[in-house]
């Protein structure tokens, strides 16, 4: 996958492009209202994707710990509502809290650190090739076998509509 | 701008006593050129005359994507006039002061037709045309191709026209000085690693050199939307920013890999001929094969992919803040399936 551009590139270029290119090409005071709205929307959603998964998984796990607690503190509280409470608590109260997932930032990293060696793996397997070692073209094929499936789930990711949009 | 504009027409146009500019718009087309229509009125001493134009302009230099002479560019269009058939556009000058319009400009004359191609295609209202159209494109390809270089490009501008060391003394010089340009261009242009697959298919070029053909001016950009069209036949090609000399093939690769990439089927045409490259080959007798063709889809490829992925690369790191960059990532992402079918990544084959 590609690590560059991230989405908060994306969503960056989207909001400049709609203040830049659409914004002052529009006369109609309501779709100039709906685009700026449209700017609210992505600006919110890049404040929250950083930490996005993080987050989830966090208040997942907090909430594991507030079931217990809100029993606990109902003591022996009667009544049915008291009793879900307590029947909420022994099924979400016993959940395995879930594993905390590694900061975008970190993976991306760790991938983009690897593929640029791949890269130059490929520079140093040219120099062999050019020099006549068929191993070189072996040890290619096994670098291509591992970054078909990467590219072609790209393209599947990556593509929304045929053709070049605003070309004839 | 229309004022500046005015001032240029009536120095292009020395007979017109004064220019009035009118329907002065934006026209979305070109990816690399800021392109308006608009009219020209001239006024001289015989009357008025409304002339339908086209002003192509530079991007800002940080946002261009091809850096290329428009000056260059107009030259080579009225060689095209003057020695050849091939259908273009008259260009009645350039403008390199950059006080004028900001940037380099150069004005057209605003050819008849219908540029948008795609309405021959996938059972558009010009279906019925296309056998038609694209017989006289690979005619006029042809004759391109096959037209004196030196009656083209007497100044040699189009030996070198990115001005980055390409020797064209001879096909092989043409092509080694080629290829390095392309590996010593990929560090201006990998943004992201999955561009290996780019410094792949460079390094496999270099390793797989075909057989030389002659060299000759090549269109550089020849796609299925760098034309227009009426009545069955091509009434002008477009966009010559990226015309150079090279080796025909490009030409022909290139339109192969934008035929899929644009969903259009140029290459399948004309059906009585068997199709784009065999006709190609009849009028030209060169005989490339369809792995020749793949070779130099490879090739002209890398030849767009530097200048584009080199802007885009400037965008990403913020060095200019164009949307069109952002949006050039998402509409390539299908040459890659093309460039590992030609480079025979496993379980990519056609």
């Amino acid at each position: 996958m590609n690590t560059s551009p991230t989405f908060d590139d994306i969503l960056e270029g989207v909001i400049a492009g709609i203040g830049d290119n659409l914004l002052p090409a529009i006369d109609n005071p309501k779709a100039q209202a709906t685009a700026m709205m449209m700017q609210s929307l992505l600006q919110g959603m890049r404040q929250q994707l950083p930490d996005y998964d993080t987050n989830i998984a966090g208040e997942h796990n907090e909430m594991i710990q507030v079931f217990n607690d809100m029993a606990e503190a109902l003591g022996d509280a009667q009544g049915p509502a008291a009793d879900r409470i307590r029947a909420a608590a022994s099924e979400f109260g016993q959940r395995a809290p879930l594993p905390m997932p590694v900061p975008r930032v970190e993976t991306t990293a760790a991938h983009h650190e690897l593929s640029r060696g791949l890269e130059q793996a490929m520079i140093d397997l040219d120099e062999l090739q050019q020099a006549g070692d068929a191993r070189a073209d072996e040890a290619l094929l096994v670098m291509r076998t591992h970054l078909s499936p990467r590219f072609v789930r790209d393209v599947t990711n990556w593509q929304a509509a045929e053709g070049f949009i605003g070309r004839g | 701008m229309e004022e500046q504009l005015a001032k240029f027409v009536e120095r292009l146009v020395p007979e017109a006593t004064s220019v009035k500019i009118v329907d002065f718009s934006p026209i979305p087309g070109g990816f690399s050129r800021e392109t308006y229509r608009f009219d020209a009125i001239c006024a001289t001493t015989e009357g008025e005359e409304r002339l339908p134009l086209i002003l192509r302009k530079d991007p800002p230099a940080l946002e261009a994507i091809l850096h290329t002479s428009r000056e260059v560019e107009h030259l080579l269009i009225e060689a095209l006039r003057a020695h050849t058939e091939v259908p273009v556009s008259k260009s009645l000058g350039s403008e390199m002061d950059t006080e004028t319009f900001g940037e380099a400009a150069m004005v057209i004359t605003r050819a008849p037709g219908n540029g948008a191609t795609s309405d021959l295609f996938n059972d558009g209202p010009d279906a019925d045309q296309v056998d038609d159209v694209i017989r006289h494109l690979c005619e006029s390809l042809v004759e391109l191709h096959k037209a004196d270089i030196t009656s083209l490009d007497p100044d040699q501008a189009l030996s070198d026209a990115r001005g980055v060391g390409i020797d064209t003394t001879s096909w092989d010089t043409y092509m080694d000085s080629t290829f390095q340009y392309y590996i010593d261009g990929y560090k201006t242009m990998d943004f992201d690693p999955t561009m290996m697959i780019v410094l792949d298919s460079f390094l496999t070029l270099r390793r797989n050199k075909p057989r030389p053909l002659p060299l000759a001016v090549v269109h550089g950009d020849f796609n299925p939307a760098n034309f227009l069209y009426a009545d069955g036949k091509v009434t002008a090609l477009i966009d010559w920013e990226n015309s150079r000399i090279g080796d025909p093939r490009e030409d022909l690769g290139w339109m192969m890999l934008m035929d899929v990439l644009s969903n259009t089927s140029v290459m399948s045409h004309p059906v009585d001929e068997g199709g784009f490259l065999a006709y190609y080959n009849k009028l030209t007798g060169y005989d490339i094969t369809p792995q020749e063709l793949g070779y130099f889809t490879l090739f002209g490829t890398a030849n767009v992919a530097i200048p584009v992925n080199s802007a885009i690369k400037r965008r990403l790191s913020k060095e200019h803040m164009g949307f069109l960059h952002l949006y050039l990532v998402q509409s390539s992402v299908p040459a890659v399936l093309a460039l590992g079918q030609l480079l025979g990544y496993p379980g990519m084959e056609a």
